[in-house]
């Protein structure tokens, strides 16, 4: 991950404070190389029971946050007529309808993907565990055995619950509007977008993440992509206020 | 600016290319094709959310001045990167080099700046995202 090798190479150069909180601050419990530098390639971190520790600050791949079928064949995303049809105009509009770029929420897999961090903390004593963004946006994933909501009020960013499969969390969501896009090329969703999260954490450093898209309005049959995001350490999330947009009025696609 | 923040910055900027951060698509407003280098005094640096904007002033052959407004990345893709918001100062002669805007408007989207000290840092640009090297489409 060359920005976070980089982030840690900036500890070295600059000395005193600069301008933002927490941006290059040691992490308690972090392993080291010699070098002081974090050892990315440490083993798992396990909890007390043995299950995986995921907590701390990730960040995925650019690519899949412009395309989530990056990896995929064009004719393996099963699009319904429709769906490939407003995909078809989005990107012939150069996603200028993309509601992140008005400052509406991203929604699932989405917040996922975008490179910008985010950070997961696992709190076992209270069954759950909690994602954070720079966008001062939230998830709460439930461990507790709850099921589902059945008839969701539909939000962005849908509702979650989560279990252990081996040393995979699983990640079950629904209950979303339908407003979200999955990437910024703008592949579509609807109220009926299920999605199911599957993160293995490889090695202290790298996590595995196997994103399953069923979403029976505008794809044929549920899809997987795969994603691999990244332990950005000595750092923790920074805010980010989406309060001076300025490209609305310039968007204008072709 | 010091000459360690400087030098971390050049350093950086040639280390996080691989950082993008798209807040839109850089294709709905911009033209890759319409290259676009402006050399000009800072008149003021705008840095917040969601990109920074370095605004100059360009001035021509015929002694005309010319405000453009330079978008770059979002603060916190360029703190990570190297950048404070005193990277560049109102007053700094800089160069940016970048992609001008669709609708003819006098903005451009920075891909490059040159410092007041000549040196040459990455500005978060996302145009490799949509509608550049890494788009399907």
């Amino acid at each position: 991950m060359i920005g976070a090798a980089a982030t840690v190479a900036w500890l070295g150069v600059i000395h005193g404070p600069i301008g933002a909180q927490w941006l290059n601050y040691p992490t308690k419990g972090t392993p080291r190389g010699p070098d002081g530098k974090a050892n990315l390639t440490a083993p798992t971190p396990r909890r007390p029971d043995g299950k995986p520790d995921m907590t701390g600050v990730w960040m995925g791949v650019t690519k899949y946050m412009i395309d989530i079928a990056a990896d995929l064949k064009e004719d393996e995303v099963p699009f319904r007529p429709a769906a490939a049809a407003e995909y078809k105009r989005r990107r012939e509009t150069e996603s200028k309808d993309d509601p992140s770029a008005r400052c509406l929420p991203l929604s699932l897999p989405l917040k996922q993907t975008i490179t910008s961090p985010f950070k997961l903390i696992d709190i076992p004593s209270r069954e759950e565990m909690v994602m954070l963004y720079e966008g001062a946006r939230h998830r709460e994933i439930f461990m507790d055995g709850r099921p589902l909501p059945k008839d969701p009020e539909p939000s962005w960013y849908g509702y979650s619950i989560g279990k252990w499969d081996g040393d995979e969390l699983v990640i079950d969501s629904n209950g979303f509007n339908g407003q979200g896009w999955l990437d910024i090329n703008g592949h579509p969703t609807s109220e009926d977008l299920h999605v199911i999260e599957r993160y293995r954490r490889i090695d202290f450093g790298h996590m595995s993440l196997e994103i399953t898209i069923d979403d029976p309005k505008n794809y044929t049959k549920p899809w997987k992509v795969k994603e691999s995001p990244s332990l950005l350490p000595d750092t923790e999330l920074l805010e980010a206020v989406c309060e001076n947009n300025q490209d609305l009025e310039h968007m204008v696609g072709k | 600016m010091n000459t360690k923040s400087v030098i971390a910055i050049a350093g950086f900027a040639m280390a996080a290319a691989a950082q993008l951060f798209a807040h839109h698509s850089f294709a709905a407003e911009f033209d890759a094709n319409k290259r676009v280098t402006l050399k000009g005094k800072v008149t003021k640096v705008d840095w917040r959310n969601p990109h920074i904007y370095l605004y100059l002033n360009v001035k021509d052959d015929r002694g005309g001045v010319t405000e453009w407004a330079c978008e770059g990345g979002p603060p916190n893709v360029l703190l990570r990167q190297g950048w404070t918001r005193a990277s560049v100062k109102e007053g700094d002669e800089i160069i940016i080099d970048g992609a001008v805007a669709k609708d003819g408007s006098k903005r451009c989207n920075s891909r490059s700046v040159n410092l007041a000290d000549g040196r040459k840092v990455f500005a978060g640009s996302s145009e490799n995202s949509v509608g550049g090297a890494d788009n399907k489409q």
